[in-house]
């Protein structure tokens, strides 16, 4: 059975992938309060994520999560550039796993904090 | 029968207060004794895992009556084979002033001798020493501690190990044991934001009288509360006398923190922005904390809670699935099976409410709370029959998207929350607790202490 990701929608994030066709499939969850992108993750490539980062792990929805959030970040670049929510979008997320770790690295001290009122 | 109910009484019949406040007394208690400079409990890696300050200060404040100081050698194998302390009363966990060889051999007491405690530096407590004994083998304890699925095959599913937090504790024991009651003679000041949520158990009895509330309900947390939290306080708390529970109380356990967990100063004011919000009112809810190191031992965990609670004069006590759990070390139901049915390989052949000297709080065993789009609302999983359609509340999802720096939507996190959680990660850089957090946790702790000159 292949596993899910949760890619979270904010304004900023909609406004990146307006005009791609994706709008489409954004879910609306929670009454329409929460917007996201539900992937399906192959086994292979949910393995491979569980592998590289060791905080990584399934929960009880089959959702993979706590993966670093840099790693969060690239997958939604990379959704961004190929207008696609397809396998072919993990691989090149994957592609930069070397990026991601060095960031990911920093991620565990520092975060900025985002403004708010 | 009366249908209304009241405060219990506390575990033991009287709540300990063993604090000096009167400095003159406080000296002439200390003086002349030997000195020992309380320090970190360390895992093998020498990270802080435990500091015993938590457990003198819940001992001497009443949140653990009836038990009064470091135990004794047979109180400690009474505890590991039935779960009482020597005067029958029923207590979880082997609670004990553990020193090195070498600290043994430089402090040079014995039984009816008393040691100064000092805590960062400052005359804290008297330790009057009973008895000096030794722990032959700290792993064997953490096992005995937390059970095994040999001698506990009822609730323990795969034995303990160095991945778990509380095992650990036990693990990294020193081998002396001073045994004896503690005293505090020099009262630690809580710093910002602790001091305004300290509410001892003398101080919360106090506190519910001052508002009429007979019957409280209390809520177990390390989290900041979502919105699935909140929706479980109010909801269990229509459990009561003939009534409503009149009162709501969150007690926060607050020590040694992992890396990942919020820290202790969100989770204090996230849930203060509970009742700031009105969420659920400020006149019905009472945020409160006591320190304690958390051992995560599910059923034994949370019959320590049931004691604070009661101690603190609580009527009931919310308990869910996993409650205080980490891993899957025991069974899910562990905790509710341990207040419905007993755990007779613990020592318990009924609910710990119905055996001798048990406990009088009672439990509110809950299930878990989702969003349903069908029935459009926060819904009770044994209610709501759209399980295919549930949305549920995960910690660790809704984690990832305050990491992201995503703004919550109200139904998830109220925004009152949200701002706490952001407010405390712009004074650490972070929203939870990083490498950083543990070491100035582990330097500032969460108290400082005024001078005493002895
Ligand atoms: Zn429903």
């Amino acid at each position: 059975m292949s596993k899910l990701f949760v890619v979270l929608l904010d304004d900023k994030r909609m406004n990146a992938i307006k005009g791609s066709g994706l709008e489409d499939k954004v879910e609306y969850m929670f009454g329409g309060n929460l917007k996201a992108f539900t992937m399906e993750m192959p086994d292979d490539k949910a393995n491979l994520i569980l592998s590289e980062f060791d905080t990584a792990r399934i929960d009880t929805r089959s959702c993979i999560t706590d993966t670093p959030l840099a790693f969060n970040r690239t997958l939604f670049e990379e959704i961004a550039k190929a207008k696609s929510l397809g396998p072919e979008v993990i691989d090149n997320t994957l592609a930069r796993v070397a990026e991601i770790k060095d960031l990911a690295a920093k991620e565990s001290d520092y975060l900025p904090a985002p403004e708010i009122d | 029968m009366s249908l209304r109910m009241t405060a219990p009484p506390p575990h033991g019949g009287r709540l300990e207060e063993r604090v000096v406040r009167d400095p003159g007394l406080a000296k002439k208690l200390a003086k002349g004794c030997p000195v020992y400079d309380i320090k970190p409990t360390l895992n093998e890696k020498g990270v802080p895992v435990r500091n015993v300050y938590r457990e003198i200060m819940s001992i001497c404040y009443g949140f653990f009556s009836p038990v009064e100081g470091s135990m004794k050698e047979a109180e400690v194998e009474r505890i590991l084979k039935e779960r009482r302390l020597l005067n029958d009363w029923i207590f979880p966990y082997p609670l004990v002033f553990d020193i090195s060889e070498e600290d043994y051999k430089q402090l040079g007491v014995t039984a009816g001798d008393r040691v100064l405690l000092r805590l960062k530096g400052k005359p804290f407590a008297i330790l009057d020493v009973e008895e000096v004994w030794r722990i032959k083998d700290t792993e064997a304890l953490a096992h005995r501690v937390f059970g095994t699925p040999e001698a506990n095959p009822e609730v323990v599913q795969e034995p303990f190990n160095a991945k778990h937090p509380g095992w650990v504790i036990y693990k990294s024991l020193n081998p002396v044991v001073l045994a004896g009651k503690y005293t505090i003679i020099n009262e630690p000041k809580f710093r910002a934001p602790f001091d305004r949520f300290w509410l001892p158990p003398l101080k919360s009895r106090e506190e519910y009288k001052k508002r009429g509330w007979n019957t409280v309900i209390n809520h177990q947390t390390r989290n900041v509360p979502h919105v699935g939290h909140e929706h479980l306080m109010k909801n269990a708390a229509y459990t009561g006398d003939i009534e409503p529970c009149h009162g709501i109380q969150v007690n926060a356990i607050i020590g040694v923190k992992r890396k990942g967990d919020y820290p202790d100063e969100s989770i204090l004011e996230g849930h203060e922005a509970t009742n700031l919000g009105n969420y659920i009112k400020p006149e019905r809810h009472l945020v409160s904390f006591t320190l304690w190191d958390m051992r995560y031992g599910n059923p034994l965990e949370s019959m320590l809670h049931g004691i604070i609670r009661q101690n603190m004069g609580c009527t009931h006590h919310m308990f869910g699935r996993d409650h205080a759990a980490v891993g899957e070390y025991y069974d899910m139901f562990a905790t509710q099976t341990l207040w419905d049915k007993g755990i007779p390989s613990f020592g318990f052949e009924k609910s710990v409410c119905d055996v001798e000297y048990g406990l009088k709080i009672r439990p509110q065993n809950m299930r878990e709370f989702w969003y349903c789009p069908v029935c459009q609302e926060i819904a009770y999983s044994e209610s709501c029959g759209h399980t295919k359609q549930k949305e549920k509340f995960s910690g660790s999802f809704i984690r990832g998207m305050v990491g992201e720096g995503i703004f919550p939507p109200r139904v998830i996190f109220r925004p009152e929350v949200y701002k706490a959680v952001v407010k405390w990660w712009k004074v650490f850089d972070f929203p939870f607790c990083n490498q950083n957090y543990v070491v100035q946790q582990d330097k500032n702790l969460e108290v400082d202490l005024p001078d005493l000159d002895v």
